[in-house]
């Protein structure tokens, strides 16, 4: 039997037959993104249909739902998904350090550890902004079941039911709290990741240009959950 | 291992999208509250500009618009499922 | 043709514990063989539920044998009470479809095939794959807890129909619905990492000559069913978490009282459940095919057909999820589409019929026991099958829907179907995974009694339930229009309890043959793939540090250049082949 000498077996496919054209770890990660959104389509999917059929009755936007604080952190997660391709591209371009003076700019420059790091502090307030918001949401009477008896959305239902869909806020509490409590979760285990990656691969400079896949996979990832974002953004705070 | 191929498309400009994206945010919010839109109108164009933000996260940030075919494929099989699900049902509920 | 010459030990790090080698390991071969064992522990646990309740059903109001170890919950003076009853029928359906066939199929063998009929040396992601294992794992035990929980185990049917899977007021069982969700959710985790590992590693795995049309038939049907698993888990996932809301944290997604709906959750579920039972049963052809064709001696006929339909199913399987509900009081006119997509979906399932047919025909026929089985599997599965067609038309299934018809039609296409190429599928690749042949006298009396029992037991089922006979019902005898074919009730159950009997065999053969079977030669069945080109059990590594060649299509049997042998290798180089060209190392970024 001829066989063919593997020269690195650290990075399969060694020779191979042409598959997708791009590494591994990225072609995983884009089937796992693939069923994240069927994961997705069940939660907003649900809403979608549920909504539907009782569309007049539904609270109107901004009623319940603090949409100015929600619009900041929407802007926070574009932020992060900013900072996660500028770290991308400064690893790209080998800039492993922190910052840099460069001559002729006024900035200095970031590196791959200023910008994921920026990324994790962006994701990480994020996802407390939202813990808050939902500590408080808890507090006024929205919960998943709906407004809470005695509460003081529940005083407002009753003197203004159209507003605040009094009849249907069950619904909306299930649904609220399971698509962005999902997306949240999404949102923490990317900042996990992001800090397990910092502190092991990144701080001690194990990636370079040649071999950066673990940024540019962690990197699909959080966009994809920005992407999410965007989406139940207009569509649970805005409609 | 031998070195990589070269890049074979010009970087974004990730700063300019990130402006537009911030520019289309206030524009759906303002458009959600302050505009005097009629309600159907409202909605689409809300769906118009998330999706069109989606889109540009998507081509740009995770560099679908400079990947090969096979790997955009990858992610557009989910979302026919999922609108033949939400359409059914939806056609379910009417009746 | 060359044999092939390795060292003993070629895996590259230095010795594992046992631990390391044996239970948390990372090599697909084990993984696949702990997926083995398990399931086939899942599958003795579905099946003495199924005793149970043929018992019942054959000789209602009968104290159970040996019921005298159950709890005063489960059985009053030995006679299994209605509350237990219908947990034997929920769970039963729970660990054979989630635990038993799924994991077989593919926990199983696409971890232990795909990359030894790739030549690759192990998965994509190996230590993915590990914890895939391990989650199924954690997942059966939570599923198996619910027996042992206050109020026993979950009770509205393996689809969990709302609201009584919502309402513990309603199904009666507090704790175990909430670990019939958390299991689900776990399980459907194990799945897609299992799933994106099979689907990249068919994508960027593949030694050098290993193009998409010379891959066998059963990687085919093996990556065809990643894509399905890897899209339908996490519609199941984000139902079962609606679910578990429902019953913990007093959402209303499935309570029409609270504006929820509990439609949704049928159309969530078989959503996921069509594909669902494509899983369980693409495997299984894509087995059967290489198992046919080896024992045919012949080429399969239209392989490029059998992939294209292969791909026909899956791709159809996503529309036709509403053939499960034609009895919902859902939307005619949908039903009318979900009859004209079943009804079509039919096409490329008969292509397959016949391309195994037209495989035999005038075939060197070798009836070894693996071909014996795959050749019970092309028959009942086509009775499966053409049971399938009835239910499809929307006018007939109005009678059949909810009756022992339907029951029959599931155990045709999962027993008769899937059991039966896992039989042919365990006895071909046992010598690949423990080194030794299984007995071929004891698998062929297996093999002939199984089959005669098995049909004795579910062909009367399409009787029954053309007389009316409902699904999960305690007591056929209180309705005096069912009285009359309670005999048939009787002789099914008697049938059941040789067939479960007779499986004693295979159990008693597979688990003899591990010591005591016959040494296996390297390539027993001569076979073309790429497995047999390594020495059995297959070493930790395959082939590394080296990769195979690929110089021709895997069903090269019985041709001319294979000189006197009715086979030929994929990796055998003959003095006309020329060595493949390897695609160059992927970049490690743009």
């Amino acid at each position: 039997m001829q066989t063919s000498t593997v020269t690195d077996a650290m990075r399969p496919p060694f020779p191979a037959e042409p598959g997708a054209g791009v590494y591994s770890n990225k072609l995983g990660m884009w089937v796992f993104l693939a069923s994240d959104v069927m994961f997705f389509t069940a939660l907003i999917g649900s809403y979608i249909v549920l909504r539907f059929g009782m569309a007049s009755q539904w609270a109107q936007p901004g009623a319940v739902l603090n949409v100015p604080l929600t619009g900041l952190n929407t802007f926070l997660l574009i932020c992060s998904s900013v900072s996660m391709v500028k770290a991308y591209a400064a690893i790209a371009d080998g800039k492993k350090y922190f910052l840099r003076k460069v001559p002729g700019k006024r900035l200095q420059d970031g590196g791959l550890k200023f910008w994921l790091l920026i990324t994790i502090i962006c994701g990480a307030g994020f996802v407390s902004v939202q813990l808050v918001e939902y500590i408080k949401l808890v507090g006024e009477g929205f919960t998943p079941s709906g407004y809470r008896e005695g509460s003081l959305l529940a005083e407002h239902a009753l003197a203004d039911p159209v507003k605040y869909g009094a009849g249907v806020a069950g619904m909306y509490g299930s649904t609220f709290f399971t698509m962005t409590g999902f997306h949240g979760f999404h949102v923490t285990c990317g900042v996990i990741s992001m800090l397990y990656l910092y502190f092991t691969k990144v701080l001690p400079e194990k990636y370079s240009p040649q071999d950066y896949r673990g940024i540019e996979v962690i990197g699909l990832y959080w966009h994809f959950v920005d992407l999410v974002w965007i989406i139940l953004f207009t569509i649970v705070y805005l409609i | 291992m031998t070195t990589p191929a070269p890049t074979t498309h010009v970087r974004p400009n990730y700063m300019l999208i990130w402006l537009y994206l911030f520019v289309m945010t206030i524009a759906e919010v303002l458009l959600a509250f302050e505009l005097p839109v009629a309600r159907n109108l409202k909605l689409i164009l809300l769906l118009i500009l998330a999706i069109w933000k989606a889109m540009l996260v998507a081509l740009f940030f995770m560099h679908l618009k400079f990947e090969r075919w096979r790997l955009r494929l990858i992610f557009l099989v989910p979302l026919p499922l999922a609108a033949i699900l939400v359409t059914t049902v939806i056609m379910e509920k009417v009746f | 043709m060359t044999t092939v010459a390795h060292a003993p030990t070629r895996a590259h790090h230095e010795p594992m514990s046992f631990w390391r080698k044996y239970i948390f390991s990372t090599d697909h071969k084990i993984i696949g063989i702990q997926f083995l064992f398990v399931s086939l522990f899942f599958l003795l646990v579905g099946g003495l539920l199924a005793m149970q309740i043929r018992w019942q059903l054959g000789f209602p109001g009968k104290p159970l044998p040996g019921g005298g170890i159950l709890p005063e919950s489960m059985v009053s003076g030995g006679v299994i009470l209605p509350e237990y009853y219908i947990q034997l029928v929920t769970m039963h359906g729970t660990f054979m479809v989630f635990f038993a066939i799924m994991p077989l199929l593919v926990g199983v063998y696409a971890n232990f095939l795909i990359p030894l009929k790739l030549g690759g040396h192990d998965m994509a992601f190996p230590r993915i794959n590990m914890w895939s294992f391990w989650l199924a794992f954690l997942a059966g035990l939570i599923m198996l807890s619910g027996f042992f929980v206050p109020d026993g185990a979950p009770r509205c049917g393996w689809t969990m129909y709302a609201p009584c899977s919502a309402r513990p007021d309603l199904s009666g069982a507090t704790y175990s619905q909430k670990l019939w969700s958390i299991s689900i959710v776990v399980l459907g985790l194990s799945s897609v990492m299992g799933s994106v590992n099979y689907i990249t590693t068919v994508i960027n795995h593949r030694a050098p000559g290993m193009t998409w049309f010379r891959m066998p038939l059963s990687v085919w049907a093996l990556f065809i069913t990643a894509i399905l698993a890897v899209l339908a888990l996490p519609v199941l996932q984000g139902a079962a978490i609606m679910l578990l809301f429902d019953q913990t944290i007093g959402t209303h997604f499935f309570d029409p009282g609270a504006g929820g709906q509990a439609l949704l959750w049928q159309h969530l579920f078989w959503f996921f459940g069509h594909p669902e039972v494509y899983i369980l049963i693409l495997p299984a052809m894509g087995m059967v095919s290489d198992i046919i064709a080896n024992g045919s001696r012949k080429p399969i006929f239209g392989y490029h057909s059998m992939v294209f339909a292969i791909i026909g199913i899956a791709f159809l399987g996503w529309i036709v999820w509403g053939h499960h509900m034609f009895m919902s009081g859902m939307n005619p006119t949908l039903g009318s589409t979900f009859m004209v997509s079943t009804l079509l979906i039919a096409v490329p399932s008969a292509i397959k019929v016949f391309n195994w047919l037209g495989t035999m025909w005038r075939g060197n026929l070798r009836f070894h026991v693996p071909m014996l089985n795959a050749i019970g599997f092309v028959s009942m599965f086509t009775i499966g099958g053409l049971s399938g067609i009835f239910m499809a038309a929307t006018p007939v299934d109005i009678p059949l829907h909810d009756t022992q018809f339907i029951v029959a039609h599931i155990h045709y296409v999962l027993f008769g179907g899937s059991l039966f190429a896992l039989f042919a599928a365990i006895t071909y690749w046992y010598p690949k995974m423990f080194g030794r042949m299984m007995s071929e006298r004891i698998g062929k009396v297996h093999f002939w009694l199984t089959f005669v029992f098995y049909n004795l037991t579910f062909f009367p089922m399409h009787i029954i339930g053309m007389g009316g006979q409902m699904r999960r019902i305690y007591d056929p005898t209180i309705y005096d229009f069912l009285k009359p074919q309670q005999p048939l009730n009787e002789f099914i159950s008697y049938s059941a309890f040789a067939l479960f009997a007779v499986q004693f065999l295979f159990a008693f053969n597979f688990l003899w043959s591990l010591k005591f079977g016959k040494k296996a030669p390297q390539n027993p069945w001569e076979d073309n793939g790429l497995e047999w080109s390594l020495p059995n059990p297959a070493p930790h590594g395959n082939w590394a540090p080296k990769t195979p060649n690929v110089y021709r299509g895997p069903y090269e049997f019985s041709a001319p250049e294979g000189g006197d042998k009715d086979y030929l290798p994929q990796y055998t180089k003959l003095p006309t082949d020329r060595d493949p060209v390897p695609a160059p190392l992927p970049a490690g970024g743009h």
